[in-house]
């Protein structure tokens, strides 16, 4: 049988994810191949685009912030149109499954929403899943703060505190509230995706509506963990401020990432549709590189071995933490192709005495074109036939500027665009030449 | 203005260990320690309880005392010590001529070294060099340096004593060629106090030569910073020694969940010089490979660096300077008043404090004698309320938990009890629920009735002052998953930090991103990723530090 197909995705972040699609949605038999299920799984659920500038200044605009990057950041590589494209595809799909993403202001105004976390901390992103607007949030004079009894990583308290060192925030009254616990072992601590999954039963969504309903009665906002099932279509996240009786809004959460599951779930069902093959729980082994394309991918599951071939291949496996960049003492490397990214020999320059200072080490990663090829140190793409999407791209740092999801959105978008070009172009050649394939 | 008979500069475990010893005397002091528990040397070394083998050929005098202290403190400190037993490896890198003098060395020091085949050493210790060439067991032990010095000061304070934290000493007052009390900086409230006293005795470690010169004299104090290696995990049950002279990178030492790699030798000008370094850390790993050829591939925690208080007074410098002490009385100087303890080691603190005070109460014409040998420094815990108290705590935690708290282990109890009595008449069940009391560290096994009464002590600050009351954050996860918890926890139950949650945990964070820094790859560095994402990325702390107000 052959493995031939044009375009293997390696990684199912989001990334990886949006490879696939944009890839699929131009007619390319797309296969992904993951080892884990990627960033989705951690995430807060909030598409962050671009939340500070290169200066560190907090940007109402996200989209005004783009041009301060650098030269070499990947939104730079790209533009705005086609972070757009990719941005709109996304958003299209979630809704599609029954996940709503919006973002504040206008579509000729587009703003960024400062989304309340578990730590009663403000973080600028782009994207969010909450039916509310920022006028509810600013507007809200009553403030309830929700958790639930065992659920550790919640305290309302916490949140009450924290929010109150805000302008804006400082002159709201708050209410603290925690709910009973729904399972009745005593003492058992829990996840907020525990509460999610209990949301997502016929039975526990009764459970569920019930301990919020009424709660937001003389209130004009109220804000929980991310609790409200962990699925895109959520009948229980539908009817939560009705039940509860004021607008609710589920704050980002520390992992389990609820919120994010939900996105990951509602682009794998798109990827579904479009029959894209999946292979999980596989890792790849080796690579091998014929004449600057790669010609196969040996992967490995569950101890057997098997060797893809693919007219194109999008590497979106990470950086740092999922190991698609990969450090070494006095080294640093992409994981796949062992790419070498240049980096000084002394570690001790790699990071800044400050840890949330400007560290060289947490932009390291895969230096690329505007198509998403790999670039030598001459500057000259190097794996012809290999596009990289992601984390695993150098030249900006997710955590300091807020543009995880964004850039691995559009840069997941492109790399996947570029591949099944490549490869729908080759698959017509081949025809031509009448090679069999 | 306070008024007491001796102040006590320095707070680690020669200078709590002197309060101690005053204490017991009944001689009214007070110490002062610019820092936080074990702020300076005491938990910045290996936690190896020498047995004196390291010693035995260049300084037989010092491995006499260690091995005396040694058998001493794992009688009096039982909580603090963890008896491992060490081994003395000869790999194949080492001289073999170097065994006889060394063995002859152990017995005329007292210290039993008995060899074992390499095969019952392999058996052992399965993590060694399979070449190695010969194998001893000796009597070294593991010692938790913070605990030690906590430990001496509930002993102290039961005994009367005073320990005052974050309190510099910025002037050494004196009158006529003699000493009347000191100026103190309280760093956390910014005030300067006086005290007013009879006797200095300055035990400041590697900064008893600043504090020296503070009071116009001159001593021969040179800081030796020494960098060590934490493993996420304790690759060996014993401490592991090459048999060779003294040299870097040669002990192994395991340290309840992990192991620590140590120690370099780097003569510097400066006492808090606590940086480690890239280079130091390979350095280490290299010399570390013959006695455990997988140290490459161990996942690395943190390097740290301390610095050891050398005394030199006839210029030798590094491994060539004596590890012994000295007890200078600077009356020979001119300055009546003040006692100097230079030099030493943690394994002989003990002894240290003891020979100063010897001197002190002999010249104030105080006739009691040491106790300090004799009497445990906590009681042991009554088994019959562990017993009661594993309804409230998970048995593994609890034990854990009752060796690290000391005198602290009854209120905590208490608290978790009215606590679990609260919630079952809330909730109209029986008292047996953990729900009251969460273990908020997984890692180290630190519940919520701990942190809560560590917290509410008055010299407790921040979370890096609960972390080493606790050990909370010091395990695998380095605080990624706990610090945000515990914040929480704290803000609920009416229990304000010195700073503000966003600040207490960046602060937290910064002190375990220090310790990554040098060894930033592989599995650490995977980890330091995982949480700037979820504290940067994810909750955006390092925004709202700018954005908050305080």
């Amino acid at each position: 049988m052959s493995r031939t197909i044009d375009v293997i995705v390696i990684g199912s972040g989001m990334a990886g994810l949006c490879a696939a699609t944009a890839a699929a949605r131009k007619n390319a038999r797309v296969r992904i191949i993951s080892e884990g299920m990627g960033c989705m799984a951690i995430s807060g659920g909030a598409i962050d685009l671009l939340g500070y500038d290169n200066e560190g200044n907090l940007l109402d605009n996200p989209w005004a912030g783009l041009k301060t990057l650098a030269p070499d950041h990947p939104y730079t590589l790209l533009g705005a149109e086609n972070i757009k494209t990719a941005l709109d595809g996304v958003v299209e799909i979630a809704g599609r499954h029954g996940l709503r993403l919006k973002h504040a202001g206008d579509d000729q105004n587009p703003r960024n929403f400062r989304f309340p976390t578990i730590m009663g901390t403000l973080r600028p992103t782009y994207l969010y899943q909450d039916n509310i607007d920022e006028q509810t949030l600013a507007n809200a004079e009553r403030v309830l703060v929700v958790s639930v009894k065992g659920f550790r990583d919640c305290r309302p308290a916490l949140v009450i505190n924290q929010l109150r060192r805000y302008k804006g925030w400082a002159d709201k009254e708050y209410v603290p509230l925690v709910l009973p616990s729904p399972f009745d072992e005593k003492g058992r601590s829990l996840s907020a995706l525990d509460l999610a999954h209990v949301a997502d039963r016929p039975q526990g969504r009764d459970w569920m509506l019930n301990a919020i309903r009424g709660i937001g009665k003389g209130f004009d906002l109220v804000l929980m963990p991310p609790m409200l099932g962990a699925r895109p279509l959520s009948p229980v996240r539908d009817k939560a401020a009705e039940t509860a009786g004021c607008p609710c809004l589920e704050m980002a959460s520390v992992p389990p990432g609820v919120a994010g599951l939900r996105i990951r779930e509602a682009l794998v069902d798109e990827l579904h549709d479009l029959g894209v093959e999946f292979y999980e729980n596989t890792q790849i082994k080796k690579a091998e590189i014929k004449d600057g394309n790669c010609a196969s991918l040996t992967a490995s599951a569950a101890g057997r071995e098997i060797v893809h071939h693919a007219r194109a291949v999008v590497v979106a496996t990470g950086g740092i933490l999922s190991g698609g960049v990969i450090l070494d003492p006095g080294k640093a490397r992409e994981g796949i192709f062992n790419l070498d990214i240049p980096v000084p020999g002394n570690v001790d320059d790699w990071s800044e005495p400050e840890i949330f200072g400007k560290h060289m080490v947490t932009s390291l990663g895969v230096k690329v074109d505007s198509q998403m090829r790999a670039l030598d140190k001459n500057g000259v793409p190097c794996l012809g036939n290999v596009f990289f999407a992601g984390r695993t791209l150098g030249g900006y740092d997710y955590a300091a500027e807020k543009s995880g999801h964004g850039v691995a959105a559009a840069t997941g978008w492109q790399a996947g665009s570029m591949a099944a070009g490549l490869a729908l172009g080759k698959t017509a050649e081949q025809k031509a030449s009448g090679a069999d394939i | 203005m306070l008024e007491t008979t001796v102040v006590v500069i320095g707070g680690g475990a020669t200078g709590m260990g002197t309060l101690r010893d005053l204490s017991m005397r009944g001689v009214p002091a007070i110490l002062l320690e610019q820092g936080g528990i074990a702020h300076g040397t005491s938990s910045r070394f290996h936690g190896l309880l020498h047995s004196g083998a390291r010693y035995v050929v260049n300084d037989p005098a010092s491995a006499r005392e260690c091995i005396e202290e040694n058998m001493i403190l794992r009688r009096i400190g039982k909580q603090c010590v963890e008896e491992t037993e060490g081994f003395f490896v000869l790999t194949p890198k080492d001289d073999p001529k170097f065994v006889d003098a060394w063995e002859k060395g152990c017995k005329e020091a007292g210290i039993d070294a008995r060899e074992i085949s390499v095969k019952d050493a392999l058996r052992l210790e399965p993590n060694l060099a399979p070449d190695i060439v010969r194998c001893f067991r000796v009597p070294d032990s593991c010692v938790d340096g913070f605990r030690l010095v906590l430990h001496n000061r509930m002993s102290a304070e039961r005994h009367g004593g005073k320990a005052l934290h974050y309190h510099e000493v910025t002037e050494i007052l004196k009158r006529n060629g003699k000493v009347y009390g000191v100026r103190v900086l309280d760093r956390m409230h910014n005030k300067t106090i006086e005290i007013r006293c009879r006797y200095i005795i300055n035990a400041a470690g590697s900064w008893s030569g600043l504090i020296a010169a503070m009071a116009g004299l001159e001593a021969s104090i040179t800081p030796d910073r020494g960098t060590l290696v934490a493993f996420n995990h304790r690759f060996t049950s014993r401490v592991i020694n090459r048999l060779h002279p003294s040299s870097d990178g040669d002990i192994f030492v395991p340290h309840g969940s992990i192991t620590i790699l140590g120690t370099t030798s780097v003569p510097t000008d400066r006492p808090d010089d606590t940086r480690a370094t890239y280079a130091e850390v390979v350095k280490l790993l290299e010399l570390g490979e013959p006695l455990f050829p997988q140290v490459h591939d161990y996942r690395i925690l943190r390097a740290f660096a301390g610095t050891r208080p050398l005394y030199t007074p006839g210029g030798a410098s590094g491994r060539k300077a004596t590890r012994n002490f000295q007890v200078v009385d600077h009356a020979a100087d001119g300055l009546d008043g003040m006692v100097s303890i230079f030099g030493g080691k943690l394994t002989t603190y003990r002894l240290m404090a003891e020979k100063v005070c010897d001197d002190v109460c002999k010249r104030l014409g105080v006739g009691t004698t040491c106790r300090t040998a004799d009497e445990p420094m906590c009681p042991a815990p009554d088994p019959a309320i562990l017993e009661q108290a594993t309804k409230y705590f998970p048995t593994h935690a609890l034990n854990l938990m009752a060796d690290r708290l000391g005198d602290d282990l009854e209120p905590v109890l208490q608290k978790a009890k009215i606590d679990a009595e609260k919630a079952a008449i809330a909730t109209g069940t029986q008292v047996c629920d953990f729900s009251g009391n969460p273990l908020l560290c997984e890692c180290e096994m630190v519940s919520l009735a701990e942190i809560e009464t560590v917290a509410r002590d008055p010299g407790v600050y921040s979370l890096t002052d609960i972390r080493l009351r606790t050990r909370l954050g010091m395990g695998t996860c380095q605080g990624a998953f706990c610090s945000v918890r515990t914040v929480g926890s704290l803000v609920e139950h009416g229990i304000n930090l010195e700073f503000s949650p966003t600040d207490s945990v960046c602060r937290f964070m910064q002190e375990r991103w220090k310790g990554a820094r040098p060894a930033l790859w592989g599995q650490q560095a995977r980890e330091m990723e995982f949480g700037r994402a979820i504290y940067a990325g994810l909750l955006n702390l390092d925004g709202a530090m700018h954005e908050q107000d305080n």
